[in-house]
C-alpha cells in the first residue's frame, strides 16, 4: 500500500492504495462513485473517462498510485457545472441515451469537446467522439446534443478552453460519497500466497503425450562439426538438450526417458513461464529420436503441445554430420486468443535457429550455454501477440 | 370535498399532449445522465465475495483433474462440489430434437473455450484473479468442431457423445416446389455466409445473490432482461421452489439478447450464496465476454432462386446451416434460430415455391443467443443479395425487381409461404419512398461518370418484415420452458393520487419507464410525471416473459392500457359517489372524474379510498385502487412492422475501404407510442446492423480458440462509422394492438448488412467483383476485387490474349 | 481481469530511474497507456512499475538553432494543441490529432510510443519521416540515434537495458516544407492496416518517404525524390522490400503511399481538424 493525496471532485483525500488499483476502481469501490462505469478496462470503450487535472482520461488504465497530487473529477463531481448542466439537458432533448451505462464517459468527452471546440461541426464531433463506444444510440441523438451546444458557445462567442492542467469548479454540494470508505479488500500479508499444496501427483508422473491436431509444422536442417555418434549421446542427455533452448532449464533430473523443464519466454511487456513435462523416444537402428511434450503457462492457463522429431546423417568423412529437426507446436489459451495466428511460424523458427546455433556451439566444445537467456523482444511468442499489441496498442 | 375546475396541474393532468404519441423526454435520464443509474456493478453488500471463473482454455477436451491447493478449500468449487444442482436443460418439443444438458460448472469434459470450470471466490475480483492462478486443468485434448458444415457430417468429433451426429435439429419446409422450376429461365445460385458476433453490450452481465432471511428467499439481481424466466430456470436447476426466490434486474446496462437467458454463473453464484451464507457476486468483464460469448448471427447457406426474365420470383430453394454452439440455451433453445431461418427468409416477398432445410450444428464454441433480430439479420442478408443477383442475371434495377415481388397492399392481411400471418402495410409504398429519398435517379446519373478520387459508388436496398410480439399461438409448438401468454400488469393509484405501474418485462435503454408512463397517461389523463414504471422485480410484478422479440410496446404497453382502464373504473365509481352523480354520468379524464357538475381529482378519490374510508358508501366494492389485469392482442400471431432501407457507399477499390454516403429507412412500425424513442431504437439497430455488414466479427482459429480478447480486435461501430441516418415513417396501425403499434425494437439490426452488402456489390459490379461473406471488412473487399481481376486477366488470355 | 500485484517506485530524477530499472523485472511507465492494458490484462507482470512521467528531463522541449528537442514524456494532447512550438510548419499538431482518441492523447507520450515501436502507430513513421533522433539515457551514458535505426522491428528497439528514452530532436523545416500523410485504418482511431509519411523542403532539397504498418520496422527512404514523383519507382520499393508477396495487399500499401505523395499537393488537413 502506498500513501497518496488526491483531490476527488472537490475534496481532498488522503488514502493509501495499492498500486495495481486503477482509478476507476478506487472511485467506485473506495469512495462509491460509481457514476464512473467499465466497460472494457483496456483503455478502448470510454465509459470511464473521467477528468484529471481537468482533462478526459480513461480512468481504467490510470493508476491512483501515480496520479499523487493530482485533481480527479468525475461525473458526479459535474452537478454543478454549467457546461455540463447545459449538455444534460441537450442529452434529454435529442434521446442522446438509451441505457445510460456509456452517458457518464460520454458526457465528460462531450464537455471536453464543447470547450475546446465551440462552434464544431458534425466530422469534427464525430472525430472526437470516436473513442467513446455506446451500443444503444447510434451516436445520432449524442452527436445533435453535442452540436447543439458546440453551437450555442460558439455564437455566445466562447473562446475555446484549453481543458490540460485546467481547473474544474467543484459541485456546491459536496456529496458524503467522496469519504473514504473502509477498502474491501484484504490487508497486506494476510493473502500472501502460499506454496502449492503436497496433493497434486509428481509432475509428469503419468505424462501420456496427446497427439497434435492441426499443429504448426516446420523443419530445419543443418551441419554440426561432430560425428554422429557424439552427436547422438548428445541428444540422449535430455540435460543438455534443454540447455540448447533460449530460456529453458530441467526443474527436476531426468532418467533420461522424462524431462521436466520450464522455459522462461520474455517479449517487450509480456512474459510467460511454460513448466511441462516430456518423453524422450530413441530409435538408435535409424539415428533417429523423437521428444514430445506439453506445458503450460500456469498464471495463463495457455498451453503447448510440441514435438521435436530428429535424425541424423552421416556426411563423407564423418566428421560432420546432418541434423534434420522437425518441430510441431499447438498453442492454446489467453496467449492464443490474440494473434490472427500465421506469425507463430516465425517465432518458432527463430526458436529452432536458436536451438540449432547452441548445438552447434556445444558439439564444437565451446561453452555450453548454461542459463541461456531467454528470447527477449523480438523472440518466441513475442510475434505471435505483435498483430494483436498492434491492435491494442497502436495508439501509444 | 368535490373540488371544481381545477386546472391540470393541480389535479395531475397532463397539460400538453404527453400520451400515445407526443415525443416525451425521458424520465430515465435525469439519473442516468448524473451517474445516478445503479447497475449490478454498482451494488455490493456487506460481506460480499466476488466470484472470478478459471475457464476452459480448450475448446474441446476432456477433463482429466482439476488440481486446486488446499489452501483454497471453501474458496475454490468445481462441479462435483455442485451436488444437487440440476444441469440447464432447454428442451423443445420438436420432433428429433436433440437435449443438451449444460452443467453449470463444466462436467467430464469442456465444449467450448471460456466454458466455467472452477469457481473461485475471494473479498475482491483481484484477489479471485489471484487465486484462480494457483489452480491447475489437466485436459485431454478433443479434435475441435470449428467448422459447422465439417462438425454436422459423419465423423466429426461428437460434442455430446450420445449423439449420433453434431445436429442439435434439422428443421425443414416444402410448399408448391416441384422440378418444373428447374426449367425456369433465370436460375442463381450463391453462397452465403455472416460470421460470429458478440453482442457487446457496453455494461456485461453480473449478478449478486444473497439470502435474504427475512422472506426466506434466494434473492439475486442480475443484470438481466427477464427476471421471471431467470426465476423459474433457476430454481429448476437448484431444487428450490419458486416462491423461495427473488430476481431483481436493476439498471440494466443494454442487453441485445446476451441478457435474456439463464446464465451458468448465475447458478453458481446462486448455489454458492446458499452454501457459504455470504452474498456472491459475479460481473463478466470485457475479456470473458469477449471468448466466452461469441455467440450469435453465424449462419451459412446455399440458395437457388428461379425467375422469369421480367425478374418475378418463381421459386427458391436454400439449404441452411447454423452454428448453434456447444448447447442449447435455456430458454430460447439451440434451435430458435434454425427455425426462423426456415421460416423468415422469404421474407416480404410473395413467394409461389418454396423448399428449405436447416441445419442447427453443435459446434465448439459458445451456444448461441438469440441476437437483436435473431435469425432475421441473417435471411435478410441472404435473401436481399439473391434479389440482386437475380437482378443483375435479368438486367433489371434490383429496385424494379423488388416491386414486382412484395407483397401488395391490396393483398392484406397476407398469409406467407411459410405460413406467417402479414397483418397490414403497404411494402411497395415504403421501398417508393425510399427510392425518393435516396435520389435513385441522381445516384444512377452520378454513377455514369468516374468519381475524381477512383471510387466506386454503389446503390443498394433491402426489404424486410419484423414479426414482432409473438404470442402462445407461434410458441406453444416448440415445447421450449417458455410460451409467451397474457401479458399482466399491475396498477395503483397511490394515496395521494400518483400513480404505480408494476410490469413482468424489464426497460434496459428501451424507454418504457416514460413510454408506459405515456400508455397511462393516455388513458387516465394522468401526467407521466405522477407514474412511476416498477418493472424487473419478480416480487413486485406480475409473471411475464420479459423483454425480447420486440414485444414490450405491444404486450406491456396493451396491459398497462388494461389495467388503467379497470383502475377507471374503480376511480369512477369512488368518484361518482363524491360527485354525487350516477355511474353513467362521469368520465375519467386529466387524471380527474367528471361529473355533470364538477369533477373530482385523483388525489382526492385515493385519499378518500385510502385515508378517509368513512367517506365511502356502505356498498362500495371492496376490491380498491390495487389491481392486476391482462391483456393480449386480438390475434396473437405477432405485428410485422416492415422497412425499406436504401444506401449509398463508396468503395475504394484498392484500399477496399468503404464509406457510406448516404443511408435512409422508410418504416411502418404503426402508431408510434413515442416517435423520439421509436428513432432511438432505429438508429441504434441499424448501428449495430452497420456492425454486422462491416466490421464485427469474431475470428476462431483451427483450434477452435477465439482470436480477440480486447474491443481493439473485435471492432464496433464508433461515432465516426455511424453515417448520419434519415427515418421516415409510414404508421399504418396494426389492427391488433391496443393503440395500433407494433414492435420495432429489432428492425434497424437487420437490414442493414443487406442494403450495404447490396450497395457494395453494385458498385464492384463494373469490375466483376462480388461479395457474400459479411462483414465484407476492408481485407475481403481487396480479396474480391483481386480476384475479380485474375479471373478477368485470365479469361482475356484465354480468349486471345490481347491485354486490355 | 485486474492487474497482478506490482510495486509502484516515482525515482525524482533520470539517474534514479535508470537505477531502477536495473531490476530486470521492473517496467518504465510514462503515460500508461499501453502498458496499463497490459497490465489489467495479467500479460505483463511487471515486478515493478517505475513512474517516469514526472522526470524534469523528460519534460523539456529545447529550442536549438537546428530544432528542437523534445522531452519524451511531453503527450500527445500537447502536440496537438500547439502548447509546445513546432520546428515545422503545423506537422507535429496535425499528427497528433490523429492519434488514438483525446483522452489517450491527454497522457499518451511520444516516447512512449516510440518504446512501444508499434509499426502502425503515428509517430514512428512520421518522425521517421521528419529525420528525427532519439535521444537515450542508460547505465552506460547518453546516445543518440535516428528513429529508423532506433526501431528495430515490430515493437523492437535498441533500448538497452535500463535505458530510457530522454528525448526526441526534430529537426527545423521551411515555411515551404510540405508533409503528405495518409493511413488506412478500419475505423476512426484504431490501428492503420497501411500507412506512409512524406516529408519535402524545397529549402535543404529535402525528400524524404516512409512507409509504415508493416509487419516490420519502417521503410524509410531518405533521397525519395525519385519516388515521389514516378510511381513505378514505388512499386520497385515495396518489392525490394518484400512487401508485394499478397497481391491484394500490395494494391493497399501502392494506393495509401500514392496518396500520401498526392497530399503533399493539397496540404489536406486530418479529419475533423480544424482547417
Amino acid at each position: 500500500m502506498k500513501p497518496i493525496r488526491l483531490s476527488v471532485n472537490g475534496r481532498d483525500i488522503e488514502v493509501e492504495v495499492e498500486p495495481r488499483q486503477h482509478l476507476a476502481d478506487f472511485v467506485r469501490e473506495e469512495l462509491l462513485l460509481t457514476g464512473t462505469h467499465l466497460g472494457c478496462e483496456h483503455g478502448v470503450c470510454g465509459a470511464c473517462t473521467v477528468l484529471i487535472d481537468g482533462a478526459p482520461a480513461r480512468a481504467c488504465i490510470a493508476f491512483p498510485v501515480a496520479l499523487d497530487g493530482a485533481a480527479i473529477t468525475t461525473v458526479e463531481g459535474l452537478a454543478d457545472d454549467p457546461v455540463a448542466a447545459r449538455l444534460r439537458e441537450a442529452f434529454m432533448a435529442e434521446h442522446g441515451l438509451q441505457c445510460g451505462f456509456c452517458t457518464p464517459g460520454m458526457l465528460i468527452m462531450a464537455r471536453d469537446i464543447v470547450l475546446r471546440r465551440p462552434g464544431a461541426d458534425d466530422a469534427a464531433i464525430r472525430h472526437e467522439l470516436a473513442g467513446n463506444l455506446c451500443r444503444c444510440t447510434g451516436y445520432i441523438g449524442i452527436i445533435r446534443a453535442v452540436r447543439a451546444v458546440a453551437a450555442e458557445r460558439a455564437k455566445a462567442g466562447e473562446a475555446a478552453v484549453v481543458t490540460r492542467s485546467g481547473a474544474v469548479a467543484p459541485p456546491l454540494h459536496i456529496s458524503p460519497l467522496t469519504l473514504p470508505v473502509a477498502p474491501a479488500r484484504l490487508p497486506d500479508g494476510q493473502d500472501a500466497r502460499p506454496g502449492r499444496s503436497e496433493d497434486k501427483p509428481a509432475a509428469g508422473a503419468g505424462f501420456v503425450p496427446e497427439p497434435l491436431r492441426n499443429p504448426v509444422e516446420l523443419v530445419q536442417d543443418f551441419e554440426v562439426p561432430a560425428s554422429r555418434a557424439q552427436v547422438w549421446a548428445l541428444f540422449q542427455d535430455p540435460a543438455q538438450v534443454i540447455a540448447c533452448l533460449p530460456g529453458a532449464r530441467l526443474t527436476a533430473p531426468s532418467d533420461g526417458r522424462r524431462v521436466n523443464a520450464e522455459m522462461l519466454v520474455k517479449l517487450g511487456p509480456i512474459q510467460a513461464a511454460f513448466g511441462g513435462t516430456g518423453v524422450i523416444a530413441a530409435d538408435p537402428a535409424n539415428w533417429t529420436g523423437t521428444i514430445e511434450g506439453g506445458g503450460v503457462d500456469r498464471r495463463s492457463a495457455t498451453r503447448v503441445q510440441a514435438r521435436l522429431v530428429y535424425g541424423l546423417d552421416e556426411l563423407p568423412g564423418a566428421a560432420a554430420t546432418r541434423v534434420r529437426v522437425e518441430v510441431a507446436y499447438v498453442l492454446q489459451g489467453p496467449l492464443a486468443q490474440m494473434s490472427r495466428g500465421a506469425l507463430a511460424r516465425d517465432l518458432a523458427a527463430r526458436l529452432t535457429a536458436a536451438f540449432a546455433t547452441n548445438l552447434t556451439a556445444l558439439l564444437r566444445g565451446e561453452t555450453a550455454p548454461a542459463q541461456p537467456a531467454p528470447l527477449d523482444a523480438g523472440s518466441l511468442l513475442f510475434s505471435l501477440v505483435k498483430d494483436w499489441l498492434r491492435r491494442l496498442f497502436r495508439r501509444a | 370535498m368535490v373540488a371544481q375546475g381545477q386546472d391540470g396541474e393541480r389535479s395531475g393532468g397532463a397539460k400538453a399532449h404527453k400520451g400515445v404519441g407526443a415525443s416525451v423526454r425521458r424520465k430515465e435520464d435525469a439519473r442516468l445522465l448524473a451517474g445516478r443509474g445503479r447497475f449490478i456493478g454498482d451494488m455490493r453488500f456487506p460481506g460480499q465475495l466476488e466470484a472470478a471463473f478459471l475457464r476452459s482454455s480448450l475448446a474441446h477436451a476432456r477433463i482429466k483433474a482439476v488440481h486446486i491447493p488446499a489452501h483454497l478449500e471453501g474458496r475454490a468449487f468445481v462441479h462435483a462440489d455442485m451436488a444437487g444442482v440440476k444441469d440447464i436443460l432447454a428442451k423443445t418439443g420438436l420432433p428429433g430434437f436433440r437435449v443438451s444438458a449444460q452443467p453449470s460448472l463444466a462436467s467430464g469434459k469442456v465444449r467450448f473455450v471460456g466454458e466455467p470450470v472452477v469457481m473461485v471466490l475471494a473479498e475482491n475480483r483481484a484477489l479471485a484473479e489471484d487465486l484462480c492462478e494457483e489452480i491447475e486443468v489437466e485436459y485431454e485434448e478433443l479434435p475441435a468442431n470449428v467448422d459447422m458444415l465439417r462438425a454436422a457430417k459423419d465423423g466429426a468429433a461428437l460434442i455430446h457423445e450420445d449423439w449420433a451426429e453434431n445436429v442439435f435439429l434439422v428443421s425443414s419446409t416444402e410448399k408448391n416446389f416441384d422440378e418444373t422450376l428447374k426449367g425456369a429461365p433465370i436460375q442463381v445460385t450463391r453462397e452465403v455466409r455472416t460470421s460470429r458476433q458478440c453482442m457487446a453490450p457496453l455494461e456485461g452481465k453480473g449478478c449478486i445473490a444473497l439470502f435474504d432471511r427475512t422472506v426466506e428467499q434466494l434473492t439475486l439481481w442480475t443484470s438481466t432482461q427477464m427476471p421471471h424466466i431467470v426465476r423459474s430456470g433457476l430454481a429448476e436447476c437448484l431444487g428450490l421452489d419458486t416462491r423461495k426466490i427473488r430476481v431483481v434486474a436493476p439498471d440494466v446496462g443494454g442487453g441485445f439478447g446476451w441478457k435474456g437467458l439463464l446464465q451458468p454463473e448465475e447458478v453458481c453464484c446462486a448455489w454458492a450464496s446458499l452454501r457459504l451464507d455470504r452474498p456472491v457476486k459475479w460481473l463478466e468483464d470485457r475479456r470473458e465476454h469477449l471468448i466466452a460469448a461469441a455467440n450469435c448471427r453465424e449462419h451459412h447457406y446455399v440458395m437457388t432462386a428461379y425467375a422469369d426474365t421480367e425478374g418475378r420470383l418463381l421459386g427458391l430453394e436454400a439449404q441452411a446451416h447454423v452454428d448453434a454452439g456447444a448447447y442449447s440455451v435455456y430458454p430460447f433453445s439451440a434451435c430458435l434460430e434454425g427455425a426462423q431461418v426456415v421460416s423468415n427468409l422469404p421474407g416480404p416477398y410473395n413467394l409461389p415455391a418454396y423448399r428449405c432445410r436447416t441445419y442447427s450444428v453443435c459446434s465448439n464454441k459458445p451456444p448461441i443467443v438469440p441476437y437483436r433480430g435473431v435469425a432475421r439479420t441473417g435471411v435478410c442478408t441472404a435473401m436481399e443479395l439473391m434479389i440482386d443477383a437475380v437482378a443483375r442475371a435479368a438486367g433489371l434495377e434490383p429496385y424494379e425487381v423488388r416491386q414486382r415481388n412484395l407483397v401488395r397492399p391490396d393483398q392484406m392481411p397476407f398469409t406467407s409461404i411459410t405460413g406467417k400471418d402479414f397483418d397490414m402495410g403497404d411494402y411497395p409504398e415504403s421501398l417508393r419512398r425510399a427510392f425518393a429519398m435516396i435520389d435513385h435517379q441522381g445516384v444512377r446519373a452520378r454513377q455514369q461518370a468516374a468519381e475524381a478520387d477512383g471510387r466506386r459508388i454503389g446503390l443498394g436496398y433491402a426489404v424486410y418484415c419484423e414479426q414482432g410480439a409473438h404470442g402462445t399461438s407461434v410458441y406453444h409448438g416448440w415445447g421450449i420452458p417458455m410460451v409467451p401468454g397474457i401479458e399482466s400488469c399491475g396498477a395503483r393509484l397511490t394515496p395521494d393520487g400518483t400513480l404505480e405501474v408494476r410490469i413482468g418485462s424489464q426497460s434496459h435503454g428501451q424507454s418504457m419507464e416514460t413510454t408506459l408512463a405515456q400508455v397511462a397517461c393516455e388513458v387516465l389523463g394522468i401526467d407521466p410525471e405522477l407514474v412511476n414504471v416498477v418493472h424487473g422485480d419478480t416480487a413486485m410484478t406480475p409473471y411475464s416473459t420479459g423483454t425480447w422479440g420486440s414485444r414490450s410496446a405491444v404486450m406491456a404497453g396493451g396491459a398497462v392500457a388494461s389495467a388503467c382502464e379497470r383502475l377507471a373504473g374503480r376511480i369512477a365509481r369512488i368518484g361518482a359517489h363524491l360527485l354525487q352523480a350516477p355511474l353513467e354520468a362521469v368520465t375519467v379524464r386529466d387524471a380527474q372524474v367528471i361529473g355533470p357538475q364538477g369533477s373530482v381529482s385523483f388525489r382526492e378519490v385515493a385519499a378518500t379510498w385510502y385515508l378517509a374510508p368513512q367517506n365511502l358508501p356502505a356498498d362500495i366494492d371492496p376490491d380498491g385502487l390495487d389491481l392486476v389485469a391482462g391483456y393480449r392482442p386480438t390475434v396473437d400471431t405477432g405485428t410485422f412492422s416492415y422497412a425499406a432501407h436504401a444506401c449509398v457507399v463508396a468503395v475504394a477499390p484498392e484500399t477496399g475501404e468503404v464509406e457510406i454516403l448516404d443511408y435512409v429507412i422508410v418504416e411502418d412500425g404503426g402508431v408510434l407510442l413515442n416517435p423520439m424513442v421509436v428513432d432511438g431504437q432505429i438508429y441504434g439497430g441499424t448501428a449495430q446492423g452497420i456492425g454486422t455488414a462491416l466490421y464485427e466479427e469474431m475470428i476462431y482459429d483451427g483450434h477452435g480458440q477465439p482470436l480477440a480478447s480486447t474491443l481493439a480486435d473485435y471492432l464496433l461501430p464508433g461515432a465516426g462509422e455511424m453515417p448520419d441516418v434519415c427515418i421516415a415513417h409510414m404508421e399504418t396501425p396494426s389492427p391488433n394492438t391496443r393503440f395500433g403499434q407494433k414492435g420495432i425494437g429489432e428492425g434497424g439490426a437487420i437490414a442493414p448488412p443487406a442494403a450495404i452488402g447490396n450497395a457494395i456489390n453494385d458498385a464492384l459490379a463494373g469490375l466483376g467483383a462480388e461479395m457474400t461473406v459479411s462483414p465484407m471488412t476492408p481485407r475481403r473487399v481487396r480479396d474480391a476485387v483481386e480476384a475479380a481481376r485474375q479471373k478477368a486477366s485470365a479469361e482475356s488470355r484465354s480468349v486471345g490474349g490481347f491485354a486490355s | 481481469m485486474k492487474a497482478a500485484r506490482f510495486d509502484y517506485l516515482r525515482p525524482v530524477d533520470c539517474a534514479g530511474a535508470i537505477a531502477a530499472l536495473e531490476d530486470a523485472s521492473a517496467r518504465p511507465m510514462a503515460g500508461g497507456q499501453s502498458l496499463g492494458p497490459m497490465l489489467n490484462l495479467r500479460l505483463s507482470r511487471p515486478g515493478c512499475v517505475v513512474d517516469i512521467s514526472r522526470l524534469p528531463e523528460l519534460r523539456r522541449v529545447e529550442e536549438r538553432p537546428d530544432g528542437i528537442l523534445y522531452g519524451a514524456g511531453l503527450t500527445h494532447a500537447e502536440f496537438e494543441d500547439g502548447a509546445v512550438a513546432d520546428p515545422t510548419p503545423g506537422f507535429l499538431a496535425r499528427i497528433a490529432h490523429g492519434i488514438a482518441y483525446r483522452a489517450v492523447r491527454n497522457r499518451g507520450t511520444i516516447g512512449g510510443s516510440l518504446a512501444h515501436a508499434d509499426p502502425a502507430a503515428d509517430w514512428p513513421t512520421t518522425l521517421a519521416a521528419l529525420g528525427a533522433r532519439v535521444h537515450l539515457a542508460g547505465p552506460a551514458g547518453t546516445r543518440e540515434l535516428p528513429v529508423e535505426a532506433f526501431i528495430l522491428g515490430a515493437f523492437e528497439t535498441a533500448l538497452a537495458p535500463g535505458e530510457i528514452i530522454a528525448g526526441i530532436f526534430v529537426p527545423r523545416r521551411s515555411a515551404r516544407a510540405r508533409f503528405g500523410y495518409r493511413k488506412s485504418c478500419r475505423k476512426v482511431g484504431e490501428f492503420a492496416e497501411a500507412m506512409c509519411a512524406v516529408l519535402v523542403d524545397p529549402e535543404g532539397d529535402v525528400q524524404r518517404l516512409a512507409i509504415g504498418a508493416t509487419e516490420a520496422r519502417q521503410l524509410v527512404i531518405a533521397e525519395a525524390g525519385t519516388a515521389i514523383n514516378s510511381p513505378e519507382v514505388v512499386d520497385d520499393i515495396l518489392r525490394a522490400a518484400g512487401l508485394a508477396a499478397d497481391p491484394a495487399t500490395f494494391r493497399l500499401r501502392r494506393e495509401v503511399v500514392r496518396q500520401a505523395i498526392a497530399a503533399l499537393a493539397t496540404k489536406s488537413q486530418p479529419e475533423g481538424q480544424p482547417a
